[in-house]
């Protein structure tokens, strides 16, 4: 059983590191974007990706030496718990901030004044309670934004935009939902990378068509 | 009430000039014909046929006539390619650009 989940962590941990290239790929994109065109929200996007990346790289890199610690030191330390609450926090607080980015430079309408979205950034840091669950709060905001932008220009790229973010969305629920499953954990990363190849395949049909 | 009325960027503005152009396929495109299409004022299709071409993005054949014709160049054909790159990601998340 320990082996077995083990293995399903490592997959996990391919997922995210797939999922935070995909991620720094899109990034690179918004900010090609915005050097072209000078559009603010299309840097707000930029950063967003990029955190979302950084996020994802540090829950890799920090699980990986979580494990590489529990394998030396043979059983689980206050040390290495504190770690891991350590690991895992830094990672849902680094994506709840991407997601907020996405609210901000995702809405139709203009955007507002600089000193509101530091307010929405530091949000995570003065609201304590399930992080979780305000990030799907986040999520959603971003999904109904994808959602609005794709009924009114109808292309299909926006369509994977939308079908992007309803898989972190799912990606989220399920994490939620999952306790000690393990199946169900993986469920939901098999979710975020589903998101993350939605926005690949974006890129690469923009590019091509 | 009033309808909103929004306003195309300097760099869409160039792009649907050099559309324009690259609509007309390979013998380029007039004035007139660039301006009805990007919907411009005269100053300002002036002006903006002068900036091209000062970024070698459009190239005037036929100079010694009367009937002065735009073409595209290979760089104003790679540019206009990435912008609609951009144009499609920007509006796939709903960024006006």
């Amino acid at each position: 059983m320990q082996e077995q989940i083990v293995t399903l962590i490592r997959l996990d941990l391919l997922f995210e590191t797939i999922g935070g290239i995909i991620a720094l790929m899109v990034a690179y994109y918004a900010t090609k974007a915005f050097n072209l065109t000078g559009q603010k929200r299309l840097s707000d996007l930029s950063t967003g990706f990029l955190v979302l990346a950084a996020g994802l790289f540090s829950h890799v890199g920090g699980t990986w030496y979580f494990f590489v610690r529990l394998g030396v030191e043979g059983e689980l330390t206050p040390d290495l718990t504190r770690l891991i609450v350590l690991i895992t926090v830094v990672y849902h607080l680094l994506r709840m901030m991407a997601y907020i980015l996405f609210v901000v430079s995702t809405r139709r309408s203009m955007p507002t004044k600089q000193h509101e979205m530091v307010v929405l950034l530091a949000l995570p840091v003065l609201i304590d309670i399930n992080l979780e669950i305000l990030t799907i709060i986040i999520l959603l905001v971003v999904v109904l934004q994808a959602f609005m932008n794709y009924a009114v220009i109808r292309s299909r790229y926006a369509l994977y935009v939308l079908t992007g973010f309803s898989m972190f969305l799912l990606s989220h629920l399920f994490l939620i939902l999952a306790g000690d499953n393990v199946g169900t954990y993986l469920l939901s990363q098999a979710f975020q990378l589903l998101g993350f190849i939605a926005f690949l395949v974006m890129l690469y049909k923009a590019g091509r068509e | 009430m009033k309808a909103k009325r929004t306003y195309r960027s300097k760099m869409r503005i160039l792009a649907d000039m050099m559309r324009a152009i690259q609509g007309e396929g390979e013998n380029g495109a007039g004035p007139t014909k660039i301006l009805y299409t990007a919907n411009l004022s005269h100053d300002r299709l002036t002006q903006y046929l002068e900036e091209l071409a000062e970024k070698e993005l459009i190239i005037l054949t036929h100079a010694e006539s009367n009937n002065r014709v735009y073409a595209l160049t290979e760089k104003g054909r790679e540019f206009l390619k990435e912008f609609v790159r951009v144009e499609r990601i920007s509006e796939a998340f709903g960024i006006e650009i």
